[in-house]
């Protein structure tokens, strides 16, 4: 069995009295995509924000090979709007202790095909912004990608852009795991698919081989 | 520390790009300084006082001994309380509205006895429970002192007159009862005449007598000295002297310095760490960039880095002030340092606060009205006069207000401010930890 990238090891996650992610193992081997597919609420989001440490699991735990460079794109954009687009990379380039922030900057921007117009983010399209906030997740070349609904708000060309970002990844042995509620994605660019509803995964295996209609 | 510093540049230079906030974080202070000012100034220091005088004998000259005094001039010089004269009725209706913050009864015997010389009169004074009473009775023991200076003045004389009488003689009166008086003086004279007599028994006694006559008059020559010194171990000298005017009194300039920083810091303290919670950038920035800890340092230094730039440059202002104005009494320039120490423990701590409102309140607007809710009462709080209301120096305490208030003040104007500072300097240095490891804690609930 080929050693995983990033594991989710009976990972759960309450809040309040309210579960939203019943305990779930998972692991992102490498070279392999896999596809988080299910309903809003189902805990794609909360899942991702765990396996990328931005959320802590209220049960279980998140285990991966040291060093591991785990990116993450959060659906809601998270990044300073009053800074422009190389400001803000700048800036995180410099937090996450980059040896050189200012190449890990313009190889971002280059990677999203974002020009580094001295422009603030708050006056970027939604695409524009969206693009941002992966070129961010991109910072410090990650082994691992973890990606929330990556093509919404993305044109055709740049979601065809993104798809062969993902594609660079997997040849280069990462692993990229997406949520997304386009099964068609899942099919075309996903190894495999994890579905969850009502925080519990109701299906893994090859997004071609899953029938349900409300993914 | 470097991640700090990064996080402190990223919001200055975010400030910058906001220019009406920072138009407003400075007007706005300046603004209710001003106003605070005012009411300190005016309504803090002169309760309104009811004069009730039931003799109706308080107007006109009162001849005390030989001397003539004026009680309602006097009254009216007394610059402590704001007098108003009226009915009996009228005061105690006022002081139950509380119109009043007390009344002054003068009973309808006063000046009968003030007259006499004989008996103390009494003033009667009726003030309301707590709040400004206690105030107000302090005030009218001063009023009531530096008004029996002057009455001990006029007494002293009446007495010396009648000391003169015994040593010289004349006539007098006790009450209608006129009399003569041989006088000290004359008896002596009288004295020395038996002192020649042929009798040498006559001659020895009255020889006698006039040594005793002698110390007689020696002793009763210093009464006048006596007295004097007796009524007034100590005397208070005062001297008007032209000084600040009102705007740039020393306390005006401690209240309008510390409720400056107050609104700047704790507003925008609450707004720092909820600003980076909906940027949505908290998960990003604690799954390793930096945690909450130094997230919540990095925000409590850039609020107390603003708040005491701008108190700094308010200081430098009233520095100009008191520069351009002549005004007499400053020391502005030289205060300046010691100043600063003062100005960034109070920002420090007044940041903790906000930051720790920010924390519990999670969300922009609400955190912005909660600060405003809480804040400004605690501030108002720590203006009330202390030992007013004990509770109100409990709250007041643990606030930073007060204390930087009184650290400013001391810094400004006292003439060995160093006792004061590091008091109060210590006061705020541990309220800023207390409040900021409060919102250390409180800040966990902000990744949920």
């Amino acid at each position: 069995m080929t050693a995983a990238l990033l594991s989710a090891r009976r990972v759960a996650r309450r809040f309040g009295s309210r579960t939203v992610l019943e305990p779930i193992d998972l692991d992102l081997a490498r070279g392999e995509v896999v596809a988080l597919g299910g309903p809003n609420g189902a805990g794609k989001s909360t899942l991702l924000a765990i396996l990328a440490g931005a959320l802590a699991p209220s049960n279980g735990s998140v285990e991966a090979p040291d060093p591991a460079r785990v990116g993450w794109m959060p659906q809601q954009p998270a990044l300073y709007r009053r800074l422009t687009p190389r400001e803000n990379l700048d800036l995180f380039a410099r937090l996450a202790g980059l040896a050189d922030p200012a190449a890990a900057v313009t190889g971002a921007l280059e990677a999203v095909g974002l020009d580094a117009e001295e422009r603030r983010a708050a006056t970027l399209s939604v695409g524009n912004v969206q693009r941002l906030n992966l070129a961010i997740g991109l910072l410090g070349d990650p082994h691992v990608l973890l990606l929330d609904e990556p093509t919404a708000s993305l044109d055709v060309a740049h979601r065809q852009r993104l798809w062969r970002l993902v594609a660079g990844i997997r040849e280069a042995g990462g692993a990229v795991l997406f949520a997304t509620h386009n099964l068609e994605e899942a099919r075309r660019w996903a190894d495999r698919l994890l579905v969850l509803e009502d925080g519990v995964a109701t299906y893994t295996g090859p997004p071609g081989d899953y029938r349900e209609e409300t993914a | 520390m470097r991640r700090v510093a990064l996080l402190l540049r990223k919001d200055i230079r975010t400030l910058g790009r906001m220019p009406a906030l920072a138009v407003a974080l400075v007007a706005y202070p300046l603004v209710i300084a001003l106003v605070v000012g005012l009411v300190v100034r005016y309504a803090g220091e002169r309760p309104r006082v009811a004069l009730v005088d039931e003799q109706g004998a308080l107007s006109g000259l009162l001849v005390v001994g030989n001397a003539r005094f004026d009680v309602e001039r006097r009254l009216e010089q007394a610059t402590e309380v704001d007098l108003v004269r009226m009915s009996r009725a009228q005061a105690e209706h006022d002081l139950e509205t509380g119109r009043v913050a007390a009344a002054v009864i003068v009973p309808p015997d006063f000046i009968t006895k003030l007259r006499g010389l004989r008996e103390s009169p009494t003033l009667v004074l009726s003030t309301t429970r707590g709040g400004l009473g206690t105030r107000v009775v302090e005030k009218m023991r001063s009023l009531v002192y530096s008004t029996n200076l002057e009455l001990q003045q006029a007494y002293i004389d009446a007495n010396l007159a009648a000391v003169d009488l015994l040593l010289r003689g004349g006539k007098g009166t006790i009450g209608r009862t006129p009399f003569t008086l041989l006088g000290v003086r004359r008896a002596r004279a009288q004295l020395r005449t038996l002192e020649r007599s042929p009798d040498p028994g006559v001659a020895a006694r009255a020889r006698g007598l006039d040594a005793f006559m002698g110390q007689l008059e020696g002793a009763v020559g210093q009464v006048g000295s006596f007295l004097r010194a007796t009524a007034n171990p100590i005397e208070l000298r005062q001297e008007a002297r032209g000084g600040r005017t009102w705007l740039l009194s020393a306390q005006v300039q401690g209240y309008a310095l510390a409720l400056a920083v107050a609104f700047v810091t704790i507003l925008l303290g609450a707004g720092a760490l909820v600003a980076e919670r909906e940027e949505n950038v908290l998960g990003r920035l604690t799954r390793g960039l930096a945690g909450m800890g130094q997230l919540v340092v990095e925000k409590v230094g850039f609020v107390a880095l603003v708040g005491t730039v701008m108190g700094f440059v308010l200081a430098v202002a009233f520095g100009v002030i008191v520069q351009l104005g002549n005004v007499s009494g400053g020391e502005q320039w030289v205060r300046l340092p010691v100043l600063l120490a003062g100005l960034v423990l109070a920002a420090l701590a007044f940041g903790s606060f906000g930051v720790l409102i920010g924390a519990l309140a999670r969300e922009a607007a609400t955190a912005s009205v909660v600060a405003l809710l809480v804040a400004l009462p605690l501030m108002l709080l720590a203006l009330v006069p202390a030992g007013s209301i004990a509770a109100a120096g409990w709250i007041g305490a643990l606030f930073p207000f007060g204390h930087a208030q009184a650290a400013l003040s001391a810094a400004l104007y006292d003439e060995r401010p160093a006792g004061t500072l590091v008091r109060e300097g210590a006061w705020l240095l541990g309220l800023g930890l207390a409040y900021g490891a409060a919102a250390r804690v409180a800040a966990r609930r902000m990744l949920g």
